[in-house]
């Protein structure tokens, strides 16, 4: 997994490539933990993940979960097929907030 | 003597050349026939009467006899004989006669009156009515090795006398001639030891077809065998009885060679033969003693241990006779040393009750049991020192993350790979019910295995376990949505294996095996980890939202089918998950 993140219009964006399963996720969750920690809103570019297990998951909800006891925006953004499939499986596709594209959640 | 007329013509070899040019070229005609004979056979008997023959035209005798020596006796045998009396097969005692006198001092002879010769054996002229009157006789030698001799017997000119030329001659020729027995000889001995190793290699390739061939990896007994030369006098032997357990046994025959791979033969298809009636260790050895001391080889023995495993139990009955004492190496680390309770066998005929061999009955509980012939303890490592028990048990501990058949495949590879020569056998067999041991199971047809992948259980080997499992739905033909949702199914299972099976411990491995048949795809994930309560990993969605709950959560809602099976060696899961395929197409 590699991440990008830039400021956009006032907010973070993080964009991951690649598998975020175990191994990955770990350094994904301290990513966005760190990103919530200094920008009150952060999209995550789900476009180039190729995979995400439930580990990767769990880092998402856990950055939902601070977002919200921050007070601070925490959006999904233009979600790959296996990451969508993994949401709706996992029955978060409506926890999340998720945008088509980033410039959508941007523009929010 | 010192008819050795050589240093006289030596003196002035042009002279020589000029006056016996006729017989020098005669003479390279003879050798250049003798070797057109040697070449076109490797009959010993016709190359020395040909050659004789020849000789005897050449130098114009009347007869002549070619005898060899017997290298058993010293005896000189005379093999050709050319003239008119045909005198083969009589015999010679060493420095009898004047042939023999010339074979003793390995010199020449030139007599010129046989009757004036206090050596000279009158008992063959008296017997044949031949007349000898003149000898001429020569050894045969091949560096310093005594052929034997050539005798020719009277020179057919007016003088009926050997020059010395013709005693130069007959020396040139003899040694040709000795050249060529040697050769033919060697040719012989090349021809017989062919033999003997195809012989060899035969009884080999039989010997080695008496071990059980390897089973694959979640069978719990491997076993290696390296012998020191051609024949081993160990042998080790495993085989289910049918009802879940399995008879193993490991010997070593005492000596080496041809005997002790013979009694090999007979002791590893005893326990073979009688193992599938006889369903008590120690009563088998004691039979397999009774049966070795009927028909005993003097000074021989076998020491030997074996025991029955029972799969479901992990549960080990042995009984050992006179063998080095096996290892349990157990899970808490600790090594058990099971001593013999009996004599070799093959040395007394035992008294009742098994003649005090005594049944050890304990249970591997995650263990390894380790059998092995004193090869192995006493094996010589690369820098001369000998690999011993506590040698062994290093190993053993180095390697104790790798599948059971690696570690005993180091353990010979440190004693095989030291540019040494071994002098023992080396075999080695262990019983490991930790390694992965799927049921054979006839209730759930799981169809053809169409991968398996063991995988250490760590974080970042998940991606290949994915690639592994991405393939094998494609040669399933499952669809590409299919594909990916079996995926993260399967990879969830991997991950709680990772994450949960093993937390508490380093260098655990898993093994995934996928089945297809027509309509399903199957996936049998075992580890070796500590059991799993079956009822803590049910999915809890949505109240208890953590990753671990969810990867459950995803398995379930993927496969059609998950369920834990009974491992059958008491340690480790086998999450069985199955899924009914919709297929491209």
């Amino acid at each position: 997994m590699k991440h990008e993140i830039s400021e956009k219009q006032g907010a973070s964006v993080v964009a991951f490539t690649g598998e975020v399963d175990l191994e990955s996720s770990p350094a994904a969750r301290e990513i966005l933990l760190k990103c919530l920690g200094t920008t009150g809103k952060v999209i995550v570019d789900l476009s180039q993940v190729s995979y995400i297990d439930s580990s990767g998951v769990a880092s998402l909800v856990e950055a939902l979960q601070a977002a919200k006891k921050n007070g601070s925006q925490f959006s999904l953004a233009a979600a790959s097929e296996p990451t969508r499939r993994v949401l709706e499986l996992a029955r978060l596709d409506k926890v999340f907030t998720m945008y088509d594209s980033v410039d959508q959640g941007l523009d929010s | 003597m010192s008819n050795t007329p050589s240093g006289k013509e030596r003196r002035d070899p042009r002279r020589f050349d000029r006056r016996k040019s006729t017989n020098v070229s005669g003479h390279l005609e003879l050798l250049s026939k003798m070797s057109g004979h040697l070449a076109v056979t490797l009959n010993i008997e016709e190359t020395i009467q040909k050659a004789l023959d020849l000789i005897v035209q050449f130098v114009r005798a009347e007869g002549g006899a070619l005898f060899l020596l017997d290298d058993v006796d010293a005896s000189l045998v005379c093999k050709a004989s050319a003239g008119p009396v045909d005198i083969r097969g009589i015999s010679l005692q060493a420095g009898e006669g004047i042939v023999g006198q010339c074979v003793t001092e390995n010199s020449s002879r030139i007599v010129r009156d046989v009757q004036q010769d206090p050596n000279f054996d009158h008992s063959v002229d008296d017997s044949t009515g031949f007349q000898t009157r003149s000898i001429l006789c020569t050894p045969m030698t091949v560096h310093t090795q005594k052929i034997g001799a050539i005798e020719l017997v009277n020179k057919l000119d007016d003088s009926g006398l050997f020059s010395d030329t013709d005693l130069l001659m007959l020396q040139t020729l003899a040694s040709a001639a000795a050249l060529a027995i040697n050769n033919a000889r060697m040719a012989e001995d090349l021809v017989e030891q062919e033999r003997f190793s195809r012989e060899l290699e035969l009884a080999t390739e039989m010997q080695r077809s008496l071990l059980p061939a390897p089973r694959p990896a979640p069978f719990p007994v491997c076993g290696i065998n390296l012998p020191a030369y051609e024949m081993s006098g160990d042998f080790y032997d495993f085989f289910e009885i049918g009802d879940g357990r399995i008879y193993f046994s490991l010997g070593d025959v005492s000596g080496k060679g041809m005997d002790a791979a013979l009694l090999m033969s007979k002791t590893s298809s005893l326990f073979r033969c009688l193992g599938k009636s006889l369903h008590e260790p120690n009563v088998l050895l004691a039979t397999i003693n009774r049966e070795l001391c009927e028909t005993a080889i003097h000074g021989m023995f076998v020491t030997m241990t074996c025991g029955l495993l029972d799969q479901a139990t992990g549960e080990v009955q042995l009984a050992n006779a006179g063998h080095e004492p096996p290892l349990l190496h157990a899970r808490d680390g600790s090594f058990t040393p099971i001593p013999a309770s009996a004599p070799p066998l093959g040395i007394v005929p035992l008294v009742a009750g098994n003649g005090g061999i005594r049944k050890e009955t304990f249970r591997l509980d995650g263990g390894t049991l380790y059998i092995f012939t004193d090869g192995v303890t006493e094996g010589d490592l690369k820098d001369g020192s000998r690999l011993g028990t506590d040698g062994f048990k290093k190993i053993i501990l180095e390697r104790q993350d790798l599948p059971v058949a690696e570690r005993i495949a180091t353990i010979v590879s440190t004693l095989g790979d030291t540019g040494r020569k071994r002098h023992d056998d080396i075999t080695l067999i262990a019983i490991d019910a930790t390694s992965p041991c799927l049921i054979e199971d006839t209730q759930h047809n799981q169809g053809t295995m169409i991968a398996r992948h063991t995988f250490p259980a760590r974080a970042e080997e998940l991606q290949l376990v994915r690639e592994v499992v991405s393939k094998a739905c494609d040669d399933c033909g499952c669809t590409r949505s299919m594909a990916t949702d079996i995926v993260i199914a399967v990879g969830e299972a991997c991950q709680n294996v990772v994450r949960h099976a093993y937390k508490d411990t380093e260098g655990g491995e898993a093994t995934l095996e996928i089945y297809c048949k027509d309509g399903i795809i199957e996936f049998h994930l075992q580890d070796s980890a500590p059991s799993v309560d079956p009822d803590k990993i049910k999915p809890k969605w949505p109240e208890e939202l953590g990753p671990g709950g969810l990867g459950i959560c995803l398995i379930h809602d993927i496969m059609d089918e998950v369920e834990y099976l009974p491992v059958r060696s008491g340690q480790g899961n086998l999450l069985r998950m199955v899924k009914f395929i919709e297929r491209t197409n």
